[in-house]
């Protein structure tokens, strides 16, 4: 398979170019397909982005010398925080997605040329490998994108919502406020006509509706219905295992423990993966490699060991493909199983450390 | 009845303890720095088991009976003095050990102290794996090592006549006021600050702050080789586990994009790392050998360190320092300066936190003749 050269390297500026690329990425993608576009959006990414080129110069990969795409340096998620990492120079971007956290005072910034890409593969992923099968009645436990309009979990689910075709804006915090009894009653609404619903939040927001319903009776979901939570709550008002958040869902929500989906994605990149139940593991989309990678070797674990999540993002077109993360996850024969977020609670006495200065999260 | 025995039952003289400390761990403990830690705390190294005389006056001091230690997980030295303070003073003390940790060898190293102490002194020591709230509340004197919400926390369960001696966080830094002329023998001396205790103590450096101008290259080449070269004399090298790994590279690669200068180990380990920051402001390094190199002028340090103002324990001092530099630091809540090298090995009268740590915990009696 012949590499990808500069002079036909997709030039993502142009949305007939960005459309060609969303096309292939949706179609059939065999391995050689895979290596052919990761290395052909490794050249581009190489040659404009600055810091990534001083990144990879610096662990002497350069897309000539590439032998592997697993090769392919990524670089941490902390660089988001000091650094903008865009294809496009000093274009606008149509898009700016923030991460909270902070560890310098500035939060991490993705910057998208436009959604396209975005739109198309949140919702396609989610089809492909998360709970997008039915168009059931769409609940989001935040902000709507209008509202915050830096949250790319906020435009997911506006993507999510255009293309179920539901017109109803069902976003839920509105103004900084949790509109329990509104949620509550067209919850019912829907339950009496047997209408499946879908209900999408973080995981904190879903502590919040468990702690404010705890008096009222659990609400009998239609068939087909379904739960979707994202991200951590460490550091929140209170924390819960995974196993517990579920168990109180499935009681309040009757609904089994399988029609409880995690989402398992980030502001940095495109794509999403997804597992559902307690105990499953998350798939990814096509367009996506995820490796679980040992810090002190850089290099992917063997199957059983634990390491840190590395992601590989075909859709991360106007950033950069490569993203190392601070996940903790054991390697399995077909993926990963995502144990969470690395703790950055070292065991530390009087010395001073930058969580001591801020705070962090995610998203 | 035998002088062992004699020594186990009855009450020890302040004298005898501090023999004993000294005896068991004379490099740790040097008696002639007891001695001298006790005339500088009461005056008179017998003030603890009579009256002595000061200014005219006939004084005492008032031990606490029970002393609550509550240690942190980075280091065991933390602990080990303050117990050596607990048994100077007689008390019995109670210490609630630090969780158990894969990545931290402070519990064990407590515990190894304790074992090794003699047994008048030993029986003076219990260890508890939890916090006891009864006990703390019961205790006269309280002193707790670790993060600032935990001193809190510790705070409001504290009765208010409580002596609670309380050190949070804190950092150190050091400053090399001419780098141009900075010897093999001082950048080892700078290597030692960072790489003891693998950096994680309130007086280990996370910054090396220079005058703006220097030749980092230059500068960062010879702390490069020094930093190797005190490496290869640990014995006992800290473990890089995946999460303290994590950290380091995650700097490193931070440090790479941003087209910062980095030095790593020419063996490729993770051992210690050191990085030009061309921005001055103060940012935490996530220890474990990781050290910034930042240039700075006098005036923009006050700004640059303002972070972290009233939390700067030790200025480590490679060269000399002006008066007016001192100043600025002493303006930031500097509370001890010293000779690069000896950042990590304060002597025992240090004033820890700018506390005089053992004389907080006594209460004094007078008694005026004549009265």
């Amino acid at each position: 398979m012949p590499s990808m050269t500069m002079s036909t390297l997709p030039d993502f500026a142009q949305p007939v170019s960005r459309r060609a690329w969303t096309k292939r990425l949706l179609g059939p993608i065999d391995e050689a397909t895979w290596d052919e576009l990761a290395r052909g959006l490794f050249a581009c990414q190489f040659a404009r982005v600055p810091a990534y080129r001083r990144l990879c110069t610096a662990h002497g990969i350069t897309p000539k010398q590439l032998v592997s795409w697993r090769d392919i340096p990524a670089v941490p998620q902390q660089l988001f925080k000091r650094e903008k990492l865009f294809v496009h120079g000093s274009a606008k971007p149509a898009a700016v997605y923030e991460t909270s956290g902070t560890t310098t005072g500035q939060p991490g910034r993705q910057h998208l040329l436009s959604t396209d890409i975005y739109r198309a593969v949140s919702i396609e992923g989610a089809r492909r490998v998360g709970p997008l099968h039915s168009n059931p009645q769409f609940h989001f436990l935040t902000p709507s994108p209008a509202e915050t309009p830096h949250s790319s979990l906020s435009a997911m689910f506006g993507f999510w919502q255009k293309a179920s075709g539901q017109a109803d804006s069902l976003f839920w915090i509105r103004k900084g406020r949790f509109e329990f009894d509104g949620l509550r009653e067209t919850l019912s609404q829907a339950i009496s006509v047997g209408q499946p619903v879908a209900i999408c939040g973080t995981a904190f927001s879903f502590v919040h509706l468990i702690d404010a319903w705890a008096d009222l009776p659990p609400l009998r979901l239609p068939p087909e219905s379904w739960l979707l939570e994202t991200g951590g709550f460490k550091g929140r008002s209170r924390e819960v295992s995974k196993a517990e958040l579920y168990a109180q869902l499935a009681q309040i929500f009757t609904v089994p423990d399988y029609a409880i989906w995690n989402e398992y994605g980030m502001s940095e990149l495109s794509s999403q993966a997804y597992a559902h139940g307690t105990s499953g593991l998350h798939g990814t989309p096509p367009w996506t490699r995820v490796l679980v990678c040992h810090p002190s070797t850089g290099r992917e674990v063997s199957v059983g060991q634990r390491g840190l999540i590395r992601w590989f993002d075909l859709a991360n077109v106007d950033s950069v493909l490569a993203l190392q993360t601070l996940d903790l996850a054991e390697r399995t024969a077909s993926g990963f199983r995502l144990l969470g977020r690395l703790s950055r609670t070292e065991p530390r006495g009087c010395s001073l450390s930058a969580e001591d200065l801020t705070t962090s999260a995610t998203r | 009845m035998s002088r062992v025995l004699t020594t186990l039952l009855t009450p020890l003289t302040t004298r005898q303890r501090l023999d004993l400390l000294a005896h068991a761990y004379p490099r740790l403990f040097p008696r002639a720095e007891l001695i001298r830690l006790l005339r500088a705390q009461f005056g008179h190294i017998d003030a603890l088991d009579g009256w002595i005389s000061r200014d005219g006056v006939r004084v005492r001091a008032r031990t606490p009976k029970l002393i609550y230690h509550v240690c942190a997980g980075n280091l065991a030295v933390s602990a080990w003095t303050s117990l050596m303070h607990g048994l100077l003073l007689g008390a019995r003390n109670v210490v609630k050990l630090p969780g158990d940790r894969d990545d931290s060898s402070a519990r064990g190293e407590i515990l190894r102290f304790i074992r090794g102490l003699p047994a008048p002194l030993r029986k003076l020591v219990e260890t508890h794996r939890k916090l006891d709230v009864e006990i703390l509340r019961r205790a006269d004197a309280v002193v707790a090592f670790g993060s600032d919400a935990t001193m809190a926390s510790l705070r409001d369960q504290t009765r208010w006549d409580q002596k609670f001696i309380a050190h949070g966080h804190a950092l150190s830094l050091l400053w090399i006021s001419d780098p141009s002329l900075l010897t093999t023998l001082q950048a080892r001396a700078c290597s030692r600050d960072i790489l003891t205790y693998d950096q994680l103590g309130c007086l280990s450096p996370q910054a090396i702050y220079v005058p703006r101008g220097a030749d980092i290259v230059a500068l960062g080449n010879k702390l490069a080789v020094a930093l190797e070269a005190h490496w290869r004399t640990i014995k006992l090298k800290p473990a890089r586990p995946l999460s303290i790994a994590a950290r380091i590279v995650e700097a490193r690669d931070v440090a790479h994009a941003l087209g910062h200068r980095v030095w790593l180990s020419p063996q490729n380990h993770l051992g210690w790392m050191l990085i030009h920051d061309p921005d001055p402001t103060f940012q935490p390094s996530p220890l474990h050998g990781v050290i910034y190199l930042r240039e700075i002028a006098e005036s923009k340090l006050t700004a640059a360190l303002a972070s972290v103002a009233g939390r700067i324990s030790t200025v480590g001092v490679a060269g000399g320092i002006s008066s007016r530099l001192e100043n600025v630091f002493l303006s930031l809540g500097v509370s001890r300066f010293c000779p690069a090298g000896h950042m990590q090995f304060p002597p025992l009268t240090w004033h820890h936190d700018g506390r005089s740590t053992l004389g907080d915990m006594v209460t004094w009696v007078d008694s005026e003749r004549g009265a």
